[in-house]
């Protein structure tokens, strides 16, 4: 079996300093990625181990007195990371996943970006255990192997795995700036180990810059309400904190939680901010991230734009159907959708089972 | 190319961008379990709707309207398959003919396999062959967009009523000189009604030299070798002249029946004494006025002499055309309104008279802007009475409202140039022998010099084809006043 090699040019093509960084992911993907699509990966077996629940009791409290911003005209590097995948077919041995991943930064007033993908996965029950050993094993540089995510988990575990990498890439190339990464700085979960976690945020803090996490979703609750839809009668830009938020281990929490308010309207988010950055530091990252990027609905474009960007389009699912049908030969298979075929226009689709 | 959606005549076909199919293309659809295919020729070319279409430009324009910069590490190579999904297009095209064991026929009544029929781009001159267009008198009338040669067969014009027309400048008197001297090469009469006298030297090259055409043109022009003797005159010739051309209400025209009469028992038919008797008629003054006026117009359009030998030249031409082949070309330039209508009157009379005495076998009729000398109700005369004496009328426009819509219905040829203007396009519509889809889609993107041919010449396939040139001194050409400048 040959492998195609590719040439991967990644990092060198960043607008901003090279250091010396690790390429290696995108090239090892690749290659996972030819591989699962022109052949089966052998079966070996391998004792599954029981993953670990993400609880989050109900400790957390929330300081009804915000912490108000001023916007601080410093210019900065706004970066973002984002990642997108998606199942787009199936076959009759398993499925078709793909994942793309964008790093989206402002810089001199102007968006640029580097977008990763769409890297193409043929999943079996087969090679699905292989294939995410290898991942885990060359970049989440875990010690315990993980369980083996179920078919369906696949997607988003291979995704995670392209997040975490890129989100690497950024801390280790960008310096004096304010990093956004999209979701949580918890870790100890299983495509986020926390060694990887701890060592992200050291090079950001290394490099001088501040890690800002922002979760479109949260479900951490005060007295009963979502602490995104309490809303203090103060004028925007605000932050509110919280204290107290406690995780079973082995899920650390690497940041400190805020309820972030940049602009009027009702839009709050959950912010985590990099535990390790002393408070008016922290405060001071923020405040330049409201002048260094548009903000709106309290949310920060350059995120948006990681988003917008790395999301897959119904065209690009058939694109990506082609591709895998005419390049590859691999016969995708249309199952009947049960529940339409048996309630008729009474069956809501597999989905909403 | 994959069959997508059929209603009514109208089938949509999902197109891939290395598959390079225009406006006007003949596709055939094979349904090779069926034994039958489908030809159908593409009217237009849409983007397909693909889903996902929307967020894709979006998401390339977020930045304030600035396209964002960027790279994108694409390993696999799926840009390329997005791009072919984006740049698809959906072919609209029309159902044209049934092609079965090599036979055509009209029926749209059965439906091709979606998923096995094979489509391919269909050749003009396969779809040519399979019609049959060029069978016996081929003319050559230029290439198609695949450059091949498109004929239509000379007798597809006999007995026909043609149309051509398109706005200024596209090349539509170009195309009927093109089509008059193919008719005179195969031994055909033709007449034209010649307005701007850019007909006058089809019988030279370019370089003014003369051509295989030269004995073949016959230039009549009004008052200098072609005028009419009072004596060979019929009193119906003449009076058809006085009401229609002249506007001589009913009762002069009477009196001037009498006064015709009268002269012609006494073998006194001339100009003079038609002058005198007018003036010594008895009758009330108005009708005299109104009769003296008349023979004033008469007399000045210097069309009718008294000399026999004047009047021959007419006759004289037609019948050398009857055995060689040839066109009269009646020169209306620098000719008056009132002249070219009596010109145009007297001209179709004469033509009625020597068809209906079977001195002529049939004479194919060009008329340039017919509306500016051809009276109301010549319209429905020319298409339907003189056909039956032997006269085929081609007419030749660029304001296609002047032409009546029930010329169009009964229209056997189009031959169509482009047409930008909605209305204009409206109106050639309503021909009979093609929907009004395929024309308003077709003309409206044809560029100079290409005409949609529509109608039995091309046995209901419509088909565009680039004219070709001709080496003739054509004289149509626009007078320019800075043409020295440039």
């Amino acid at each position: 079996m040959v492998i195609q090699q590719h040439t991967i040019a990644t990092t060198q093509k960043y607008n901003f300093p090279h250091p010396t960084t690790d390429t290696t992911l995108p090239q090892r993907l690749v290659q996972l990625s030819l591989q699962t699509l022109t052949h089966t990966i052998p079966n070996t077996p391998i004792q599954l181990n029981q993953q670990v629940g993400n609880i989050e009791p109900n400790t957390l409290q929330l300081n009804p007195q915000p912490i108000m911003l001023k916007p601080k005209y410093e210019p900065t590097i706004v970066a973002a990371v984002d990642t997108s995948n998606i199942k787009f077919a199936e076959t009759a041995t398993g499925i078709l996943i793909a994942v793309r991943g964008a790093n989206v930064w402002k810089q001199n007033h102007n968006y640029h970006y580097m977008r990763f993908g769409p890297l193409i996965f043929h999943i079996t029950e087969e090679n699905k255990k292989q294939l995410y050993e290898t991942m885990q094993k060359a970049y989440l540089n875990t010690l315990h192997l993980q369980s083996t995510p179920t078919l369906q988990q696949m997607p988003t575990r291979i995704a995670n795995l392209l997040e975490k990498w890129l989100q690497n890439m950024l801390t280790k190339t960008i310096t004096n700036g304010l990093i956004l990464f999209d979701g949580s700085l918890t870790s100890g979960t299983p495509d986020t180990p926390i060694t990887l976690m701890r060592e992200t945020l050291q090079t950001a803090r290394k490099h001088a810059s501040a890690v800002l996490a922002f979760s479109k979703m949260t479900t951490l609750r005060f007295n009963g309400h979502l602490i995104t839809d309490i809303h203090p009668e103060y004028s925007p830009p605000y932050m509110l904190e919280t204290t107290g938020l406690r995780f079973k281990p082995p899920i650390t929490l690497f940041g400190d939680i805020y309820v972030a308010r940049l602009t009027k309207g009702n839009y709050a988010f959950r912010l985590d901010i990099d535990k390790e950055i002393n408070p008016p530091q922290r405060i001071q990252a923020v405040e330049k991230l409201l002048t260094n990027d548009i903000i709106s609905q309290s949310y920060p474009e350059t995120l948006r734009l990681a988003h917008i960007l790395c999301t897959f389009t119904a065209n690009e699912v058939i694109a990506m159907q082609h591709f895998a049908q005419r390049k590859h030969g691999l016969k995708i298979v249309n199952r009947p959708d049960m529940h339409r075929l048996l309630f008729g226009s009474f069956g809501k689709g597999e989905q909403s089972a | 190319m994959k069959l997508y959606k059929k209603e009514g005549n109208v089938i949509q076909i999902l197109s891939f961008p290395n598959e390079t199919v225009e406006k006007g293309d003949y596709l055939l659809i094979e349904d090779t379990e069926a034994a039958k295919s489908l030809i159908a020729q593409v009217i237009d070319v849409q983007f397909a709707s693909i889903p996902g279409i929307l967020e894709e430009l979006l998401r390339s324009l977020p930045d304030g309207g600035q396209p964002i910069q960027g790279e994108d590490f694409d390993p696999l190579e799926i840009a390329p398959h997005i791009t072919y999904i984006q740049d698809a297009s959906l072919l609209v095209c029309k159902i044209r003919a049934t092609l079965e064991n090599d036979n055509l026929n009209p029926s749209t009544s059965w439906l091709p396999s979606r998923s096995q029929s094979t489509i391919q781009k269909l050749p003009i001159p396969a779809l040519t062959k399979l019609a049959k267009t060029d069978e016996k008198l081929p003319i050559q009338l230029g290439v198609t967009k695949d450059n091949s040669l498109l004929a239509i067969d000379a007798s597809s014009l006999d007995g026909r009523l043609n149309i051509i027309t398109g706005k200024k400048e596209t090349g539509k008197s170009h195309l009927s000189k093109l089509l008059m001297l193919n008719l005179t090469s195969y031994k055909a009469t033709v007449v034209v009604f010649d307005l701007n006298g850019e007909y006058q030297s089809l019988g030279m090259t370019q370089d003014g030299k003369r051509n295989a055409y030269h004995d073949k043109i016959h230039v009549l022009t009004p008052s200098q070798n072609f005028k009419a003797a009072l004596k060979q005159l019929n009193l119906h010739v003449l009076l058809e002249i006085l009401i229609h051309a002249l506007h001589l209400p009913g009762t002069s025209a009477r009196e001037f029946r009498r006064i015709w009469r009268s002269l012609k028992e006494r073998d006194m038919l001339n100009l003079h004494e038609l002058g005198e008797a007018i003036r010594n008629w008895h009758c009330n003054q108005h009708v005299r006025d109104a009769l003296f006026s008349r023979y004033h117009a008469l007399i000045n359009s210097g069309f009718f002499t008294d000399n026999v030998a004047e009047s021959t030249m007419l006759e004289e031409s037609l019948f050398r055309a009857k055995e060689h082949g040839g066109a009269i070309i009646v020169n209306l330039r620098n000719t008056s309104s009132i002249d070219r209508q009596i010109v145009v009157e007297y001209m179709l009379a004469k033509l009625v008279e020597l068809l209906t005495a079977n001195r002529l076998k049939a004479i194919f009729l060009f008329a340039e802007e017919a509306h500016l000398y051809l009276r109301e109700t010549y319209w429905d005369d020319i298409v339907t009475r003189m056909r039956h004496f032997g006269i085929f009328t081609t007419f030749v426009t660029n304001q296609p409202d002047t032409i009546r819509e029930n010329i169009y219905r009964q229209a056997d040829n189009i031959f169509l140039f482009n047409f930008t203007n909605e209305h204009d396009l409206e109106v050639v519509s309503r021909a009979a022998r093609v929907d009004a889809e395929t024309v308003k889609s077709i003309a409206r993107d044809l560029p100079p010099h290409y005409c949609l041919t529509l109608g039995k010449v091309v046995r209901d396939f419509p088909m565009v084809v680039k004219v070709k040139a001709l080496d003739v001194k054509t004289m149509g050409e626009t007078r320019l006043f800075f043409k020295d400048i440039n």
